[in-house]
């Protein structure tokens, strides 16, 4: 049993530390690829792929495994092109790398990019290697290289044959083929077969390595203590017995918190039961999300409009014969990733060395060198497994913390946040509101108009990513900063991403308008599963329902007829008409509920059955349509679709983080529930075929389900559900 | 005081109150048992303590004395995998994999005493085991598979 991290190999240092990818990178790789061959026998592709003296194959993935089946994604990838089986693939996770900051000018992984990025220059990577080895192989036999193929780690002509390993000085000396010719999708062997993941093992039998299982020699732990609000800064610190507990180092008040370090994490834990301390007022100016929602309900400005599909909205508002809608909500919710935030930080003579659950670490850089006040080449970050992510591990709030830690300890410490800390120093899913309207005449929809209230993950983040990034010194900031706000494109009052999923819907309405303006708070939001889709799937599918109930017509012909014929929308809603048995009505104690939504480039639609026992809301059975373009892993998206519709469901029915006093009210799992196993529903789902270039899956399998689930509940007892969680608004039904 | 892991005595330095949980991540060196919640509400930590499934984060150390504690690490024989790890594999359960190793030892557990669980057995058992990825259903798959697996190879 090794958690010690100074124990992994050698090879781990060499590939991920920059070794062979300061060599790929390298303007002159030619020259320093020979010397690297002929020294240890490994050819160095690329920046990504290192095959072995063995044979085998070093693949460098620059993301995080979150649970989303990345690396068994890139090694389908990588041995498709590269003629290996999967099992001969090693994957090491990158360490922060500028030649690596390939995703919007970062090292991230989020927004469903993973192998819609990669899908192409991977498997070229993997090409490039291929034909590097086959030229090795047709050069020894003298013989076309034309004429030579791939077999299974092998390059084979006539009875000839040379495992790779036996070919990699030679072919070092080969240029890199800029161009290598791709496999035809005909001819893939793995590529939407390979099912099983190569990331189990360590994750069933204890030996994965999580942020939270680092061991690094002479390491100390901390304990840090929280404000019972956001931003709430400590004082009167009062230490003194906490100090006199065994193994305790320091007590240590940081602006941020309270750190109690001791040699163990229990040792720091019991300790910090003894510390005594005063907090500050925070930055949440006592905010109630009670009050807030009734002043968002009370708000009757108009907005900037952000989108207008054309028609005349008001006309057909005027004249309508039924008019649908009301007011859509939704709450702040928390990621509550399984793991708690934690991260390992070694910091000396101006430099830090990370080892953290990241999912970029390119912000967790800046938040280290923000935090200590050096610049971000000067901070290292080594990525572990992560226990979950959904966003949350975007951030570095604990890296940044931990360094400041080891530089007052003067020792490398590994700092782990309690489930309380997790639940009430998250940044959180905005709260929205939109006033939704839809007007049907003579039983056809002839216009909607929806006012959105939602509160900016760009316009909130600005002072807290700020502070984190544009602080820093020298050009190197300002790029991380330009990037940042790169993805933070702008339309209207800032924020793509509160107003995606409605703005670019794809339905055809005769007149469609939507206004939006920002929520001011200094609630600390982010990236949560999906984004604002979590939200805008649950207002666009919530009014598209209200208007097929008030026009009369079957929920599916009514989505057909709002949406491109023949296009990916129309396909998967057949598809999906069939996989539920649609036609067949169900029995009475059972509600149906259709939705369907298209984001990260990815269409799914869904139908969930409903049944209410004791006035719990239950759902019996979820069928799922997904198109997304090739699918590399089948059993790996459907698993991922599985996920998000449970973590969706959690969301829909049951989830909220509350405020009062600027207290979050939900601190551990008993009260911020998470759909349990008997109440998970069976799925099925089924993949469209397609031969286009794959797309987003970790996330858009979440937006349809509070919908489908919403719609499902009014269609078995006629009450409409605008409100989430969707229990409490069920439970609270009628109530003004 | 001393603990008997996964067969091994280990003498550890902690005050009896200490959590098993930290004892076990700390002072035996094995992190394969994980910190979820803290208060017996999410399962990560689950591990055998004789024969019964535990939260060990609110499991004193002093309460377990020399009862024979199993962990995650212990359920393998070198590289052959136990039968549930083996099913959880084959129906590609762990997706961040977190709380896997609770829901294993949870399910191991329940095997014991219902070989053959029905869909009811298994949601009792496993009520209490969050997982925030969504891999119930798999997880459910992976139970049954388990059982045959136990069965074929407890026949003859």
């Amino acid at each position: 049993m090794t958690s010690d991290w100074s124990r992994r190999g050698f090879l781990h240092g060499v590939l991920v530390g920059g070794g062979a990818l300061a060599l790929a990178a390298c303007g002159g790789g030619q020259k320093l690829r020979v010397e690297h061959a002929d020294q240890t026998g490994e050819l160095v592709a690329n920046l990504y792929i290192t095959v072995l003296a063995s044979g085998r194959v070093a693949l460098i993935v620059n993301k995080a495994e979150i649970g989303q089946g990345v690396s068994t994604g890139y090694a389908t990838l990588v041995a498709e092109e590269l003629e290996v089986p999967i099992d001969h693939v090693d994957v090491h996770y990158a360490d922060s790398n500028k030649s690596l900051r390939v995703s919007n000018g970062m090292q991230i992984t989020g927004g469903s990019t993973s192998i819609f990025e990669a899908y192409v220059p991977l498997r070229q990577a993997a090409a490039s290697a291929r034909e590097m080895l086959i030229a090795a192989a047709a050069q020894t036999w003298n013989v076309p290289a034309k004429d030579c193929r791939a077999v299974a780690g092998h390059v084979v002509h006539g009875g000839n044959k040379l495992g790779y390993g036996e070919l990699t000085k030679l072919a070092a000396h080969h240029d890199v083929p800029k161009k290598p010719p791709l496999k035809a999708a005909k001819d893939f062997a793995l590529i939407g077969k390979t099912d099983r993941r190569i990331d189990s093992r360590g994750k069933i039998d204890g030996t994965g390595i999580y942020g939270i299982d680092v061991h690094v020699p002479n390491m100390c732990n901390a304990y840090a203590i929280f404000g019972p609000t956001f931003g709430a800064k400590p004082s009167n610190l009062k230490a003194d017995r906490a100090k006199q507990h065994p193994g305790v180092i320091d007590v240590i008040a940081f602006d941020w918190g309270v750190a109690v370090v001791a040699e163990k994490y229990w040792q720091a834990r019991a300790a910090a039961a003894d510390v005594d301390v005063t907090w500050g007022e925070g930055v949440l100016h006592r905010l109630d999300t009670g009050k807030l929602a009734a002043a968002l309900n009370a708000h009757d400005r108009p907005g900037a409009v952000v989108a207008d599909h054309g028609g005349d909205v008001d006309d057909a508002l005027a004249h309508a014969e039924i008019k649908v809608g009301g007011t859509y909500e939704a709450p702040y919710l928390a990621h509550a990733p399984m793991e708690p935030n934690n991260a390992t930080v070694h910091v000396t003579d101006g430099k830090a060395e990370v080892w953290a659950p990241t999912q970029s670490p390119t912000i967790a850089q800046a938040f280290v060198a923000h935090a200590l006040g050096i610049g971000m080449d000067d901070v290292t970050i080594h990525v572990t497994l992560c226990g979950g992510g959904f966003g949350r591990r975007a951030l570095g709030d604990a890296c940044g913390q931990a360094a400041q830690i080891s530089a007052h300890v003067k020792r490398p410490v590994k700092l782990t946040w309690t489930r309380e800390a997790d639940m009430t120093q998250a940044w959180y899913r905005p709260i929205y509101n939109a006033k939704v309207e839809g007007a049907v005449r003579g039983n056809k929809v002839t216009g909607a108009n929806i006012r959105l209230l939602s509160q900016s993950i760009v316009l909130s983040g600005k002072p807290y990513f700020g502070a984190a990034l544009t602080a820093l010194p020298g050009p190197l900031a300002r790029m991380v900063t330009d990037a940042m706000m790169a993805v933070f494109s702008t339309n209207s009052f800032g924020d793509v991403f509160a107003t995606e999923g409605i703005a670019n819907t794809p339905y055809r309405f005769s007149a469609f308008k939507l206004a939006a303006e920002p929520v001011q708070t200094k609630m600390p939001v982010l990236f949560w599963r999906s984004v604002g889709n979590s939200v805008t799937g649950f207002i666009m599918e919530g009014l598209v329902d209200e208007l097929a109930v008030a026009a009369k017509q079957d929920p599916f012909a009514l989505r057909r007829s709002l949406l491109p014929a023949n296009s990916r929308q129309t396909r998967v809603l057949d598809r999906l008409e069939k996989l539920a048995s649609w036609s067949t009505p169900p029995p009475n104690h059972v509600g149906r509920g259709i939705a369907r939504h298209f984001c990260f480039e990815t269409e799914v639609a869904q139908v969930a059955e409903v049944e209410l026992i004791d006035n719990r809301i239950r759902v019996n059975k979820v069928y799922c349509v997904v198109d997304c373009g090739v699918a590399v892993n089948p059993d790996i998206i459907k698993s991922q679709i599985e996920g998000a519709i449970i973590f969706g469901l959690s969301a829909a029915l049951d989830q909220q983080i509350t405020l009062v006093d600027g207290v979050v009210q939900q601190r551990n799992f008993d009260t911020y529930p998470v759909l349990r196993m008997h109440e998970a529903p069976e799925i099925v789902v089924e993949i469209m075929p397609s031969e286009e270039r794959p797309t987003g899956v970790g996330e858009p399998g979440l937006p349809p389900i509070a919908p489908a689930v919403a719609n499902a509940v009014c269609n078995l007892t006629g009450v409409r559900l605008r409100r989430m969680p969707l229990q409490r608004a069920w439970n609270e039904r009628g109530a003004t | 005081m001393k603990l008997v892991v996964n067969g091994k005595s280990v003498e550890v330095a902690v005050p009896p109150e200490t959590p098993l949980l930290w004892a076990l991540r700390e002072e035996v060196g094995l992190t394969g048992t994980k910190f979820g919640c803290g208060a017996a509400l999410c399962g990560a930590c689950t591990v055998h303590v004789d024969g019964q499934p535990k939260r060990s984060c609110v499991t004193p150390c002093g309460d377990v004395g020399d009862k024979p504690i199993i962990t995650i690490e212990g359920l393998a024989s070198g590289e052959v995998l136990h039968p549930v790890q083996q099913a959880w594999v084959e129906e590609n359960v762990p997706q961040c994999g977190y709380c896997q190793a609770g829901q294993i030892m949870t399910t191991v557990a329940l095997l014991k005493t219902k070989p053959q669980p029905t869909d009811d057995d298994i949601d009792a058992a496993l009520a209490a085991n969050l997982c925030r990825c969504g891999t119930y259903p798999r997880i459910r798959k992976a139970v049954h598979r388990a059982a045959e697996l136990l069965a074929s190879k407890a026949a003859p």
